[in-house]
């Protein structure tokens, strides 16, 4: 397998980026009723503390944070828009009906993710029942658009093709390598995060992640075997 | 973390005593400092470790810097209820029929027991049961949608 694309310098999730520069809401920007403080600055778990408590800016703030994520995680495990949109609106509307079981102390994105992938579990299951396979075969990229951020055209090109065919493979992978690799590799989750959305022992978290990593490069050099004239 | 840098495993591409895991580790930065130190020296004297290793870099990196089309802020307009909302609508429910079929139970009684004469009775009667029948046959309709029905969660 030739892998050659230039390594570029430490990445970060588009998500991560662009959280709290969206388009801010009279509600959201309203000093907090509860706190009296300016919601902007305020971390997940205050929001979601004055959230429990009925401040409706804070909830409001919460769910524009959260959704944004939500989508993008179950984009990635759900590989098709629409799907995503019903996973995200899902998992929002059971998120903000279980914010009382979230533990003090925890961090919240987990807790959400947690619940995403559950949903995404759900509907693939269904899905499953009425159509044999959930991803087309003859559309391995299920619709979704990848967008191509890198400045110099050459590098960006080898860039996007490669992760166009890590995208395709992915799809081909076990429902429990492709998660793995999408909270590690796509939404760059620690180890500890990790565990707590799939619910599994932090010390098993790197030899499953592994396993996942071997058999995407094993899909990988299969697909450059099956392309080769 | 234990050392697990000796432990023999298959697959290691090396064919050496290596857990080849603490290559995904060592990449993550999720290794102690002791496991750090024995993966680095170890790709310092291992060409096939270092390739798969490199590898490994090159598609965690590809990964990381792909980025997906995200809806406009104008798609999420939709606020999700809060539970407080959604069980005082259902309680609400509740009551609203409970109410309504008891009085609905209280008026078919009185026309019962009145003084209509039997055609006038079975007209009143006929008449209500065929609202009533559209109504069930409307409401079994309405909640057999629900389940997939993602805009009952939603605020317009």
């Amino acid at each position: 397998m030739t892998l050659d694309t230039p390594i570029v310098g430490p990445a970060r999730d588009a998500e991560k980026k662009t959280r709290g520069r969206g388009k801010a809401s009279p509600t959201a920007t309203a000093p907090s009723v509860a706190a009296g403080v300016d919601l902007e600055e305020a971390t997940d778990r205050q929001l979601v503390t004055w959230t429990r408590r009925g401040d409706l800016a804070a909830g409001d703030l919460l769910a524009r944070r959260c959704r944004r994520p939500a989508y993008l995680l179950a984009l990635q495990l759900m590989r098709n828009p629409d799907d995503a949109m019903d996973v995200a609106q899902d998992a929002m509307l059971r998120f903000f009906s279980t914010l009382d079981r979230i533990d003090k102390g925890r961090p919240v994105r987990p807790w959400l993710y947690a619940i995403v992938r559950n949903r995404a579990r759900d509907l693939m299951r269904r899905r499953q029942v009425r159509r044999h396979d959930p991803i087309a075969a003859d559309d391995p990229e299920g619709g979704v658009e990848l967008v191509s951020a890198a400045p110099r055209p050459d590098a960006d090109a080898e860039r996007a093709e490669l992760q166009r065919r890590v995208w395709s493979a992915l799809a081909r992978l076990s429902e429990g390598h492709r998660e793995i690799l999408v909270l590690r590799d796509y939404q760059d989750l620690s180890y500890e995060e990790i565990a707590t959305v799939l619910k599994i022992p932090m010390g098993t978290v790197m030899s499953r992640l592994h396993r996942a990593r071997k058999a995407l490069r094993d899909q990988l050099i299969g697909d450059e075997g099956t392309s080769a004239p | 973390m234990t050392d697990r840098t000796q432990h023999p495993t298959a697959s290691a591409p090396c064919g050496r005593r290596f857990a080849e895991e603490l290559l995904s580790g060592y990449l993550d930065g999720a290794l102690t400092q002791g496991d750090r130190q024995r993966v680095r020296l170890h790709l310092e004297d291992c060409p096939d470790c270092r390739a798969r290793f490199q590898e490994m870099t090159t598609l965690r990196e590809a990964t990381m810097t792909t980025r997906f089309a995200i809806p406009a802020d104008d798609q999420w307009d939709e606020t999700p209820r809060g539970a407080l909302s959604l069980w005082s609508r259902r309680l609400g429910w509740a009551l609203v029929v409970t109410w309504a079929a008891g009085l609905a139970c209280f008026l078919l009684w009185q026309i019962a027991a009145g003084p209509e004469s039997l055609l006038e009775k079975t007209v009143i009667f006929g008449g209500i049961l065929g609202v009533v029948l559209l109504f069930i046959s409307v409401l079994s309709d309405r909640l057999r949608a629900i389940p997939t029905d993602r805009y009952t969660q939603v605020h317009k």
